[in-house]
């Protein structure tokens, strides 16, 4: 298997989320043995935000390293496991609602391919960036 | 030859109509428009205000950094609105080309407008003293004001607060105040004996640079929805609403921080790393605070708190612009009042137009630009209630009907705060409110 970031690059979906990851900082935390359980933002969702808003945090790590965090939720849950609860804790520090079931919905976001299993945790494919709030 | 038309095809709502007392703005937003109709007027009226806005507001964001970054801890701060050169000439970070992110066209200046006015004033050119002294000047106390709705209330969602009573902020702070008053014991003396006082000035202060990095944001984009306008760009409200909503995400992760400058050394004392947001820590904080609570203003109004005539949780306050009584408050000295007067130099000649045709004509421009005041800013709040739902929420053309009843929660929410009756929203429904 390989680990988060290694299926992320070899999906071909997550060019933006990639380099936020990069320009955060945070390559070598989400390369450790983890697990975390990552809500995967495909680049579709970075382009629907208003010009300028990833320029701005990319042009500044810690800004963009929280909202990053707020995608990661430490340990290694499935899809079933996360249904369980009604909100998680992420590592942004705020929590993260799941909002319905089925469909599978974190937040405002849908998650369009669950359960990506990875060595170092789980991906959850997701339509749309989630913000803290 | 005759043409026939098909009938036009109406697309059957999703959830049914809302039966909220103000259902018909609740469904205006639920439309992608603004709590403010959107009328020829309207536009003009809350552009010609934004402009008038910017200029003080220029002034505002660079002294209130002044203040937070190098008058800091001064005792005796009498000349902290006497701003220096490099403050005054100090580059706005999201506008002219050295900025990392052009979006707004303005240049990174001091605005002409503003130049001229501290130069001459009401009066003339005189010595920047006198023009202090007899007041004629931008009235940095509005300013002011503002930044002391944001500290007395906190708590209002983001972490800057918190931050503010962290071990970490306290031991910043102390190294900050310590080369502050190197060499001057009777200033240590004092902060040995009464370390929370000064600690809480260095908080008030951070307050000024949040509020000031709050509005050197949003300075330029008033001004470039005043030249957008000029040039025929906006075709309504929505439009300017949006260019609002826009212009929020763009710099919702703009860094917050509190920089102190002591003899050529930068004390951090809220470093750019916490990952303060513009958004949640500035932005979101300074609505709640200034639009909605604010505290009763001395000299409008008298109020018994025993007799319950003030909320007893903050949270209820609301004596802030979206619930004023412009005409009272247009009293001297009272922070309205003082950003009416600093808005009145720098209004277009469309808007005093507006104004001359109106009730007392010239005599009571102040209250009636109050009152437009009053209706830009109820648009002001329309984007951030857009843009939240847009981040936290769904998509107004959502095909779901579970997210589009999860928007119309949100909007119903929003709505209720204006249902107690000191609430203006439902004058500004109508042109005959000025």
């Amino acid at each position: 298997m390989a680990t988060i970031l290694e299926t992320a690059a070899s999906a071909g979906v997550f060019n933006t989320l990639l380099a936020a990851v990069d320009a955060a900082g945070l390559r070598q935390a989400l390369e450790s043995p983890g697990p975390f359980t990552v809500l995967a933002p495909v680049d579709d969702a970075f382009a629907a935000l208003p010009p300028g808003t990833v320029q701005t945090l990319v042009d500044n790590p810690p800004q963009l390293a929280r909202i990053l965090k707020y995608h990661v939720i430490a340990g290694s849950h499935r899809h079933a496991a996360l249904i369980a609860q009604d909100a998680w804790d992420s590592l942004e520090g705020a929590p993260i609602p799941i909002r319905s079931k089925d469909p599978f919905e974190v937040k405002n976001a849908t998650v369009v391919a669950p359960d990506v299993e990875c060595d170092n945790g789980i991906v959850h494919v997701i339509n749309r960036v989630i913000l803290p709030g | 030859m005759s043409t026939t038309t098909a009938p036009e095809r109406t697309k059957a709502p999703l959830i049914p109509p809302s039966t909220h007392r103000y259902a018909d703005v609740i469904h205006r937003l639920e439309a992608g428009g603004s709590m403010l109709p959107d009328t020829p007027e309207n536009l003009t009226q809350i552009i010609g205000i934004y402009k008038a806005y910017a200029v003080p507001m220029d002034f505002y964001w660079r002294d209130l950094l002044y203040i937070a970054e190098r008058v800091f801890l001064n005792p005796l701060p009498a000349f902290k609105y006497f701003i220096s050169k490099e403050y005054l000439e100090r580059p706005n970070s999201y506008a002219g080309d050295q900025s990392p992110l052009r979006i707004w066209r303005g240049t990174e200046k001091a605005h002409p407008e503003l130049l001229a006015f501290m130069e001459r004033g009401e009066t003339r050119r005189l010595p920047k003293l006198l023009h202090h002294l007899w007041h004629d000047r931008v009235n940095m106390e509005f300013a002011e004001a503002c930044m002391q709705a944001m500290f007395w209330h906190q708590g209002m969602g983001g972490r800057f607060n918190d931050y503010l009573e962290s071990d970490a902020y306290k031991a910043n702070a102390d190294r900050a105040i310590k080369a502050y008053f190197k060499g001057n014991p009777l200033m240590l003396g004092l902060y040995a004996l009464f370390p929370e006082m000064f600690l809480e000035q260095v908080r008030q202060l951070s307050y000024y640079a949040n509020l000031g990095l709050f509005w050197e944001v949003m300075a330029p984009v008033f001004f470039e929805m005043s030249d957008i306008y000029d040039e025929g760009g906006f075709k309504g409200v929505p439009d300017a609403m949006d260019f609002l909503v826009n212009g929020i995400f763009a710099v919702a992760g703009r860094p917050i921080y509190h920089h102190v400058f002591i003899d050529g050394e930068c004390f951090e004392i809220i470093p750019k790393n916490e990952g303060f947001t513009w958004l949640y820590e500035a932005a979101l904080p300074y609505v709640e605070a200034v639009f909605y609570r604010t505290s009763p203003f001395r000299g409008t109004k008298s109020y018994n708190a025993q007799a319950g005539q003030v909320p007893s949780d903050q949270a209820d306050f609301h004596y802030g612009i979206l619930y004023a009584d412009v005409y009272p408050v247009g009293s001297a000295g009272i922070p309205p009042t003082l950003l009416m007067q600093d808005m009145l130099h720098f209004l277009p000649p469309y808007l005093k137009e507006i104004y001359k045709q109106h009730r007392r004509r010239d005599e009571d421009e102040l209250v009636q630009l109050g009152i437009t005041f009053q209706r830009s800013m109820y648009n002001v709040t329309s984007a951030v209630i857009q843009a939240l739902r847009g981040a936290l929420l769904y998509p107004l053309d959502d095909n779901d009907s579970n997210h589009l009843q999860a928007n119309r929660a949100f909007f119903e929410a929003k709505m209720d705060r204006f249902l107690r009756p000191e609430a203006r929203l439902l004058d500004i429904q109508t042109q005959d409110y000025r």
